[in-house]
């Protein structure tokens, strides 16, 4: 039955895995509330759980629990070293203050009385980043990287493809590497140059053959043919981009500048979010490359987008009145 | 379909040209072979009719090329890309997709065919190569004779007229090799593709093709009927070796022309049986694992002074597992190994250095530095023997190279000579070469026979793996075949290599006389 | 690099990137409220940043030759990488960034540095909100070692990347330290920072949190190896690069 739902998990579109895990991301950002962070943990950890396949990508859940829970201890364990501030009422617990000078700065208090406020704020900072991690862990388990890889845009397609091989090269290279470790020793020992030049050349060399016969091989079939962009094209991406820099500064000097002013400094960021979104649609046109299997967008995928919408507006929605 | 004028290439940095004012022509679906010495060039000759040369060499190209009534000189591959399929020598490093129908895909993707007719193509041309059943396996899981199936029929999907094949069966057993020049033959024959095909197994080739191709390595290339081409090319295959030797008229170019012949008893000798000294090695009980896969299972092995032991068998049957573990570096799960001076495993690096020598699959793999000399010149550090030790021991080898020349770029069978020295500067008495004749040409693997016998008279002790059947008949002393990790037969060349043995040479294929194994027996 | 414009629009991508490292350095005391708005946008934002830049390297600069050389570099990185991880302090990611972008220019080192640092992730696992970060981070290493004068010294050559290892081993880790900062030490009392409190005095609590988080040491440990590893390996990689170069007929970019 897992396997069956895990099965169907695998037809989706990894990027609307990527879409729901960033979209709780941003909720676990924006939540002021220790218990909506901690539901966002439990449901991304359980979704993953429930859908993933036995692929390589999807076996990394556990070190991604225990970095989250590393993570919540590690807040709460600075913040109690690091509490400084010598609380005077509702204390949890008090420990022996002390003040280390580190030659530097003026000296730093470190343990001390600890109120419960402090670890209240500890535990929502850490749950936080806790639950961001599980959001992006459960996009990681959930979409199969090489598809991912095959739907990029072709704008992005040349460092798409370095990616690719480079994934497919690392096997091949421990490979050698562990080749060329055993080849070394019938040398007997070497003392001018370091082992490490003596193993790293020729695992560099023989990897270095290999792909460039592969990248000539590529470069045989067509690969590198584009067509080019019209000189309008080639503006428009230039002053695209330009200003879609223009507006994230304009956008991160707001956002600073004036809490009533948070939400139009996110449609800013919005915007030039967008005018990013439109250079790389441009820049992808200079391709004439077209694609044989393509992934299909299924029901599943819409709903996914669905809920990542709705968890992104009630999110978004939510900060104001919270704060 | 294709012509050549006045085609020269030289590589940038040297003044000798790889060929100089060239002039041919191919017809359509002529089925050409191109050979020529290693080092002649005979790839970057392959590589002119897609634009890899010079734009993946460097190098400097003139004259014009043209295909199909276009001129095509100095063009780019991924221009050409839809009128040349280029496949080379190892599929599985060429490949850019997971799957099957991917990987036939590819092209047509970057050439912008539409989904609907990619799909036509992916299917027509997979049931052409006989791959159709296999569209949605990954690549990785196919044999080696499919993947060059599959490369082949990327190659083609895209509507090519021309298809360039730089030594496609080299990793081939023979049968899947075979399989695969009869499948090129009627791609020629029947579709109209011209099928330009470099070999130096030409005893795989010649037979079939409509004409070849000699790049010599003296800057001149020319084209010739099969039955000619070997007047003016010395490199030859063995059947043809025989039939010069005995003066055959016409040439028999592959053993079934040649069995309607024979040989009287005085036109050939048996081979000379060395004289042996005492067990240098000795191995009892052999087993290497890795994991899961049991590579070597309990072999025992016995090897004198002055013999030459040859292991055979398939690739993955546990040759090269066994000749590590002998020299001791190699990973043993149990078993004794002792020579004349003591269990190599316990040994340091450098004492092994003193006993014995191994040359692996990768000579590469051993070299780091710059320039021939510099490596030369470490062995001696290293070895803490006077200098030009090593270089005295690689001039024996190989004669007279440039001392500056990188490493890399001299040929696989100078690399070989360099890493036997580096090896030898010891002096060690057991010498270990694990497949020594990847990448060698007929005057190579003769010039490694030659230092085979020379150690051999020296008194030392050979063990080899290999699978070259040729090679193999002239210098094993014994052969132990190993299958699965065991080994299944062991005996004498003349029996394991004849007619009646195994693994047939293709002299005793032809002449299915006892005892006649190779052409070196036979007296000119 | 194609054109000034492209050089402008990457400084400025340069620029903006830093920002979202060293904002708690920087705004004022109003803002202490979308301090962690700010932190959850930025994971969103590092990535479409990164993407811009790299659009802007690809388009048309990347041929398959210097693909081939990028895919071997990006691989060796991520294996160097995963081995080297499991001792701690030695970080073994950098040296083939900075000789990578050596040899083959700005452009090629920043995909090689982002890219390097995706692929290990991808390959250990190690996805998660800071990898963005990292990738602009290594990216920008990268950037700058394509800029480092080329002398024909062994030693002036040598000294030049063993001092940019150093500095750019120590910005890298105080870079990834500054995004984590935050998060971990909070803002207000203690080491954490506080808005709108002069620069100097944030940078104050900043050492004094990279000190006692062991960050500072880590860092040292990271720039220790790539000095050695550069002394160990340049002389030897960059003539096996450039002989790539040569041999495959590379045009550089």
């Amino acid at each position: 039955m897992r396997l069956l739902i895990a099965k169907r998990a695998d037809a989706v579109h990894p990027g609307s895995w990527w879409l729901l895990g960033l979209a709780l991301a941003v909720a676990a950002g924006l939540t002021s509330s220790i218990w909506i962070a901690l539901s966002i943990c439990v449901f991304a950890v359980a979704v993953a759980r429930l859908l993933r396949t036995d692929a390589p990508w999807a076996r990394s859940l556990g070190f991604y629990l225990t970095l989250a829970t590393g993570i919540v201890v590690l807040r709460l364990g600075f913040r109690v070293l690091f509490n400084s501030g010598l609380a005077t009422e509702n204390i949890a617990f008090r420990l022996k203050d002390i003040e280390l000078n580190l030659g530097f700065g003026p000296g730093v208090h470190l343990l001390g009385s600890v109120s419960w406020l402090t670890l209240q704020s500890a535990m929502l900072d850490g749950l936080r980043l806790a639950a961001i991690v599980l959001s992006v862990a459960l996009a990681n388990t959930l979409a199969n990287p090489r598809k991912l890889l095959r739907a990029t845009p072709g704008a992005l397609y040349e460092v798409a493809t370095a990616i690719s091989v480079a994934i497919n090269l690392a096997p091949q290279l421990i490979e050698s590497l562990n080749r060329v470790r055993r080849a070394r020793k019938l040398r007997g020992r070497s003392k001018k140059i370091g082992a490490l030049a003596g193993t790293i050349i020729p695992v560099l060399e023989d990897t270095l053959d290999r792909s460039l016969s592969l990248a000539a091989s590529m470069d045989a079939r067509g690969f590198g043919r584009r067509g080019s962009l019209s000189s309008y094209q080639q503006t428009a991406t230039r002053v695209l981009s330009l200003t879609s820099l223009a507006v994230f500064a304009i956008g991160i000097y707001l956002l600073f500048s004036d809490p009533a002013l948070a939400m139009l400094a996110a449609s800013v960021l919005a915007l030039g979010v967008a005018e990013v979104l439109i250079v790389v649609k441009i820049s992808s046109l200079k391709h004439v490359r077209t694609r044989y299997s393509s992934q299909t967008i299924n029901a599943l995928d819409l709903a996914l987008w669905l809920a990542s919408a709705a968890v992104i507006v009630f999110s978004v929605s939510g900060f104001g009145g919270v704060q | 379909m294709i012509k050549i004028s006045d085609v020269s290439f030289g590589y940038s940095g040297t003044e000798n040209q790889v060929f100089r004012r060239a002039n041919l022509q191919i017809g359509s679906g002529e089925f050409v072979l191109v050979c020529g010495p290693t080092g002649s060039g005979k790839s970057t000759f392959l590589k002119i009719f897609n634009g890899l040369a010079p734009h993946f060499t460097a190098g400097t190209l003139s004259g014009t090329i043209q295909i199909d009534g276009q001129d095509i000189t100095g063009r780019q591959p991924h221009e050409l890309a839809g009128l040349v399929g280029y496949v080379n020598q190892q599929p599985e490093g060429s490949f850019v997709a997971d799957t099957v129908e991917d990987e036939i895909a590819y092209s047509l993707e970057q050439l912008g065919f539409a989904p609907s007719e990619m799909r036509k193509r992916v299917e027509h041309f997979a049931n052409l190569l006989g791959v159709d059943r296999i569209l949605k396996q990954n690549l990785m899981s196919l044999s080696g004779g499919q993947q060059q199936r599959v490369a082949i029929a990327s190659a083609l999907a895209a509507g090519q007229k021309v298809l360039v094949l730089d030594e496609p069966t080299s990793a081939l057993d023979p049968a899947a090799a075979d399989e695969i020049v009869d499948l090129l033959m009627n791609l020629a024959h029947q579709q109209g593709i011209t099928v330009l095909l470099a070999e130096h197994r030409l005893e795989r080739v010649i037979s079939k093709a409509d004409a070849v191709i000699v790049v010599n390595g003296d800057s001149s290339v020319n084209k010739f009927l099969p039955r000619d081409a070997f007047k003016e090319y010395r490199l030859v295959p063995p059947i043809v070796e025989l039939s010069q030797k005995l003066g055959w008229q016409p040439a028999a170019l592959d053993p079934q022309e040649a069995g309607n012949r024979s040989i009287s008893p005085s036109q050939w000798a048996a081979k000379t049986e060395p004289s042996l000294g005492e067990t240098l090695l000795s191995a009892e009980g052999i087993v290497v694992n890795y994991g899961e896969t049991k590579a070597v299972q309990g072999i025992s092995l016995q090897a004198q002074a002055g013999e030459v032991v040859v292991v055979m068998g398939e690739n993955g049957s546990g040759k090269s597992s066994l000749i590590w573990a002998l020299q001791g570096i190699g990973d043993m799960k149990s078993g004794q190994i002792s020579t004349a001076w003591g269990d190599p495993r316990s040994m340091s690096d450098q004492r092994r250095l003193e006993v014995i020598a191994l040359v692996p699959q990768k000579a590469a793999d051993l070299l780091f530095l710059n320039t021939l000399a510099d490596e030369l010149a470490e062995s001696d550090r290293v070895a803490g023997v006077a200098e030009t030790t090593t270089a005295t021991i690689f001039a024996k080898f190989a004669g007279r190279v440039d001392p500056k020349i990188h490493p890399r770029d001299m040929s696989a069978g100078q690399q070989l000579a360099l890493v036997l020295a580096l090896q030898l500067v010891k002096d060690a008495s057991i010498v270990l070469l694990d497949e020594p004749t990847r990448g060698l040409d007929y005057a190579a693997k003769h010039r490694l026979a030659e230092v085979i016998a020379e150690l051999q008279s020296e008194g030392k002790t050979l063990i080899l793996a290999s699978h070259d059947i040729e090679f193999v008949a002239l210098v094993a002393n014994r052969i132990v075949v190993l299958q699965d990790g065991q080994i299944v037969t062991q005996g004498s060349p003349a029996d394991i290599l004849s007619h009646e043995g195994k693994l047939p040479t293709q002299v005793a294929a032809a002449l299915r006389t006892p005892g006649l194994i190779s052409v070196s027996q036979v007296l000119s | 690099m194609k054109s000034i414009v492209s050089k402008i629009t990457v400084g400025f991508a340069g620029v903006i990137s830093l920002l979202m490292f060293i904002w708690p350095l920087l705004i004022p005391a109003t803002a202490t409220n979308q301090a962690h708005l700010a932190q959850g946008i930025f994971i969103g934002l590092m990535p479409v940043i990164l993407v811009l830049v790299l659009v802007e390297f690809s388009s048309g600069s990347i041929g398959s030759k210097q693909l081939a050389v990028l895919g071997v570099l990006i691989a060796l990185n991520a294996v160097v990488r995963v081995l080297g991880a499991g001792t701690s302090g030695i970080e073994t990611a950098f040296f083939l960034i900075i000789l990578g972008a050596y040899v083959f220019g700005s452009g090629f080192g920043f995909v090689l540095g982002s890219a390097s640092l995706l692929v290990s992730a991808l390959l250990t696992g190690g996805i998660g909100p800071w990898l963005p970060f990292q990738m602009m981070a290594a990216g920008l290493v990268g950037l700058g070692a394509g800029t480092l004068p080329k002398f024909d010294s062994r030693w002036l050559k040598l000294a030049t990347l063993s001092i940019y290892a150093m500095v750019a081993a120590f910005v890298y880790g105080s870079l990834m330290t500054m995004w984590n900062w935050p998060f971990l030490a909070g803002s207000g009392g203690g080491l954490g920072y506080s808005a709108g409190a002069p620069i100097a005095e944030n940078l104050t609590h900043f050492f004094q949190y990279e000190l006692i988080s062991g960050g500072f040491l880590w860092d040292a440990g990271r720039a220790v190896t790539t000095t050695v590893l550069i002394w160990l390996t340049a002389p030897a990689l960059l003539a096996t690069l450039k002989r790539a170069a040569g041999r495959a007929g590379f045009e550089k970019n």
